[in-house]
């Protein structure tokens, strides 16, 4: 129990503790000063009077359960020509596609907007080759484009738990069931997919769990009919300074969270799939 | 056999290299604007330049972020690998009352929106007297790296069965040579991807560390805070240019050492 | 988890360091400058005098990209001497306690600042900020890309730019604009009124393309062709389109330009009150301010700079003018409920439909 003391007590100092006072600011009348220190239950009364505020929670899940699908599709077939046809470049292999993960995230997205955007890189080609007449911000500004963007940056991400479930697989495994007579797909899907799930299911939490709450992407690309839920919080501390509202639809997604992850875990347990195939 | 083999092979390189053009295209647009004689990120081209490289140079406070953020970097990765992986361990070799608590409640900070945990820590440090410096930053970021290395070094351990360490206690070894000479040697590819994700997190995170960062500014503090002045972009723009190019010479510059020493220790191939 | 002397431990930890932090410590005076600055400020040509004469202290600074950040890191505890706001947050620095009176009289390079701008920052007969630079926010328009250039804030609605509008993603710039196309007073607004204005937002949603929140971002959509009118673009952004050869006109709409205006203020806990005031006065000094002003198009505080501008800046802007100042619309600064309301207005006009 001694090894899991030091990030229990990181954890409990500086994430518990912060998450209490946070959680203290719902039941608050104000931000700063004599209205922080005052009982009110405003925050409660805007969330049930904005119907707009929920339905946006439930737009930002299902946006987070499209990104985790389509980055873990896009990732798997990486991590498996990296794990088993890259040789000994492939950690190196690995990090090349981690890599343009070090540019700023914002600069990225301005120079994705030079490719979709109205004069950019892709209407100047279908302009040129005759397929449209007029340029158009083609996937900007649109819930798909904050969906596209998501995947862009998190396939490299989710890669990372399936390679390294993927290494660990014992190639006699495979040998031996090759020998016996399977064929590829046959012992892709009874071997190799079974015993790397437990990569696939990190990669769905890491991937799932922060886009839920993401708000940068829709901000830059999203448009109007883009914004998320994230936004919506974003906006209550940055911008409008109402830290009770914040802190109330920040417990609100917390708690979506921690349930969900502890009834996933009961019936997929993270710890035991895979193990024994 | 082989032939399906080799095919795979080429499909499955294939398949990368468009990956890999996919997430380098927007770089490459980058390296290609900062020589542009503009200020503006804009089609069509203007004309080349190499000011900004000039002015990059001269731009000290800008220097200054990369250093802070190179050192955040490296603290907060370094702490959360360990913290993440003690956590994964625990969790996936032993079994105490609690244990699914612990790990949902530990997933948690994956979800905190960062501009929570930034005000919050904040009311916290400075309730507790603590000046803000870069080591704060560091806390922040390993809060959040924590799961991320949990996760994955957790899921790498899943794969070999703990009966390969009680084999090695069986023999004799203690739990810390387990611990050293099986455990962690078996996870060493976890490890490593657990780092890079870290360090790549800690790199660009902007609102824990403008939270959190007193007078030393990180990079991306410095940078999203420079974009309120368009005539600023460009030097952002190459800086992006830099770092990108440096870190692929890095990273080739490790995989040929790596060549160099495979060439030397041939005989002592582990697997 | 069933940890008893582990919790323990933990909880004797965070009492520790609870208590170490009660300690306090006496801080000598004058002996360094904190800034809560915009980046993009700390260049020492806007500050020349102060390095003249304290060549020993370098001032270090802790940047922001918007006031509602400042003003959040200064309300948590953060320590600072001098910080950078604009007039919309002066108010609240001074209701919370968290600067102090300037004695003008100390600054040799006051008497230069445009009585309308010093004005703003005085509250209850006591200068708590010293104004330094302004600008208007506006409408910028592609003219090669609409085919009627619009003349007021109340054109943003009409259907013929649908899908080719961007306003700034502010809760209180829009609240402000749209009350003003209404006719309504923005500071005054009754409940029915604000109702009103709130309407009137959820109205403009179908002509946006999106809300824009830097001006890198707004620049880079104007100069693509995705926007046709920007809402709220300051003058930097159309002097840099118009320098880069674009078709842009910046209006001056029927109900006015919006204008907004910063400036420094005094901590009330700093223990450098000295060098503060050498930092402003080396700041409001005629050519600090004239550098700033050519670097970033903004308006200057001082009407001492103006001679120094960039000629082809003064025309470009009208600096040259002083009525200008009287023609356009400054924001106020706000109190707590203002504030207030018009983010809570702006969130849910965001969630709206």
């Amino acid at each position: 129990m001694f090894l899991l003391s030091p990030p229990a007590l990181t954890l409990l100092v500086f994430f518990f503790v912060p998450l209490v006072i946070m959680a203290s600011y719902t039941v608050r009348e104000g931000t700063f000063g004599v209205a922080s220190r005052t009982f009110s239950l405003d925050s409660f009364r805007t969330l049930t009077e904005n119907p707009g505020f929920l339905r946006l929670l439930k737009d930002s899940m299902v946006l987070s359960l499209q990104t985790s699908f389509f980055a873990i599709l896009l990732a798997y077939p990486v991590a498996y020509f990296l794990v088993f046809h890259a040789g000994k470049r492939r950690m190196s292999l690995l990090t090349l596609l981690i890599v343009p993960a070090w540019t700023s995230y914002l600069l990225r997205i301005l120079a994705w907007k030079l490719i979709l955007g109205s004069n950019g890189v892709l209407n100047y080609t279908l302009l040129n080759l005759g397929w449209i007449d007029e340029g158009v911000p083609i996937f900007l500004y649109s819930r798909t484009a904050v969906l596209i963007t998501l995947v862009y940056v998190w396939v490299p991400f989710a890669a990372l738990p399936i390679f390294s479930s993927l290494e660990r697989i014992q190639r006699h495994l495979l040998e031996a069931a090759s020998d016996l007579g399977a064929k590829p797909w046959e012992s892709f899907l009874r071997v190799t997919l079974p015993l790397s799930f437990p990569g696939i299911l990190a990669a769905f939490f890491f991937v799932s769990i922060p886009t839920v709450g993401e708000w940068v992407t829709p901000t830059l690309v999203g448009g109007v009919d883009g914004i998320m839920y994230g936004n919506l919080i974003q906006d209550q501390f940055s911008r409008a300074l109402n830290w009770p509202m914040g802190a109330l639809l920040s417990m609100v997604l917390l708690v979506i969270v921690l349930v969900a992850v502890m009834v996933f875990n009961r019936f997929v347990n993270i710890t035991e799939v895979g193990a024994y195939g | 056999m082989a032939e399906a083999r080799v095919a795979a092979r080429w499909a499955g390189a294939g398949y990368y290299a468009l990956l890999a053009l996919f997430l380098y295209m927007p770089i490459f647009l980058l390296i290609v604007f900062s020589f542009n004689d503009s200020v503006i990120l804009a089609f069509p081209l203007k004309g080349f330049t190499l000011e900004w490289y000039h002015e990059l140079l001269q731009a000290e406070e800008l220097l200054a972020s990369i250093k802070n953020s190179l050192l955040v970097g490296f603290l907060a990765s370094a702490v959360s690998l360990a913290l993440g992986t003690l956590a994964a361990i625990a969790i996936m070799r032993f079994r105490f009352r609690g244990r699914d608590t612990f790990l949902s409640f530990a997933s948690l900070p994956l979800v905190i929106p960062y501009v929570v945990l930034g005000v919050a820590l904040l009311i916290l440090f400075s309730a507790l007297g603590i000046d803000l410096y870069l080591w704060t930053v560091a806390i922040g970021h390993v809060v959040i790296n924590v799961p991320y290395v949990m996760l994955i070094v957790a899921a790498r351990l899943a794969g070999f069965q703990a009966n390969l360490e009680e084999a090695a206690m069986d023999l004799g070894a203690t739990y810390w040579v387990t611990l050293t000479k099986v455990t962690l040697p078996l996870s060493a590819p976890a490890l490593v991807a657990a780092f890079l994700s870290s360090f790549t997190t800690s790199f660009d995170e902007f609102t824990l560390a403008f939270f959190l960062a007193g007078t030393q500014n990180t990079l991306p503090v410095y940078l999203y805070s420079q974009l309120r002045f368009p005539s600023r972009l460009p030097l952002a723009v190459s800086l992006a240019a830099v770092v990108m190019v440096v870190s692929i010479l890095i990273l080739l510059l490790s995989e040929w050492l790596r060549r160099i020493g495979a060439g030397a220790s041939k005989t002592k191939g582990i697997k | 988890m069933r940890n008893g002397p582990l919790f323990r431990l933990g909880i004797v930890i965070v009492l520790g360091l609870t208590l170490a932090g009660c300690g306090g410590t006496t801080v000598a005076q004058n002996t360094e400058l904190i800034l809560l600055e915009w980046s993009g400020y700390e260049l020492p040509e806007f500050w020349e005098p102060f390095e003249a004469q304290h060549p020993e202290i370098e001032p270090k600074y802790s940047f922001f990209a918007e006031d509602t950040e400042a003003f959040s890191k200064a309300q948590s505890g953060f320590e600072f001497d001098l910080i950078h706001p604009c007039s919309s947050y002066w108010k609240l620095y001074v209701d919370a306690g968290l600067v102090q009176p300037i004695d003008t009289s100390r600054l040799s390079n006051w008497s230069g600042v445009y009585e309308s701008l010093a004005s703003q920052g005085n509250f209850d007969g006591q200068q708590f900020f010293i104004p330094w630079e302004w600008g208007y926010e506006s409408i910028l328009v592609r003219t090669d890309l609409v085919e009627e250039v619009p003349t007021s804030w109340a054109d943003l609605w009409d259907p013929q730019y649908a899908g080719h509008v961007a306003v700034f993603d502010s809760g209180e710039s829009n609240f402000v604009m749209a009350a003003s196309v209404l006719g309504i007073d923005p500071y005054a607004a009754t409940p029915e009124q604000v109702e009103q204005v709130k309407q009137k937002l959820l109205e403009l949603k179908p002509n946006l393309l999106t809300y824009w929140t830097d001006y890198t971002e707004i620049n880079q959509l104007v100069a693509q062709g995705d926007v046709w009118l920007a809402g709220q673009a300051w003058n930097d952004a159309y002097a840099a389109l118009y320098d880069e050869g674009y078709e842009v006109e910046y209006l001056n709409p029927e109900e006015g330009r919006l204008g907004w205006l910063c400036g420094f203020g005094i901590s009330a806990n700093s223990a450098n009150v000295d060098l503060a005031y050498d930092y402003i006065n080396a700041a409001l000094d005629a050519q600090s301010m004239a550098n700033m002003g050519n670097a970033y198009y903004y308006g200057v505080a001082n009407a001492d700079a103006v001679p120094l501008l960039d000629p082809y800046f003064v025309e470009l802007m009208e600096m040259g003018d002083p009525s200008i100042l009287n023609d356009t619309v400054f924001y106020q600064s706000l109190t707590d409920e203002q504030r207030e309301l018009f983010a809570t207005i702006w969130s849910e006009v965001k969630a709206g439909q």
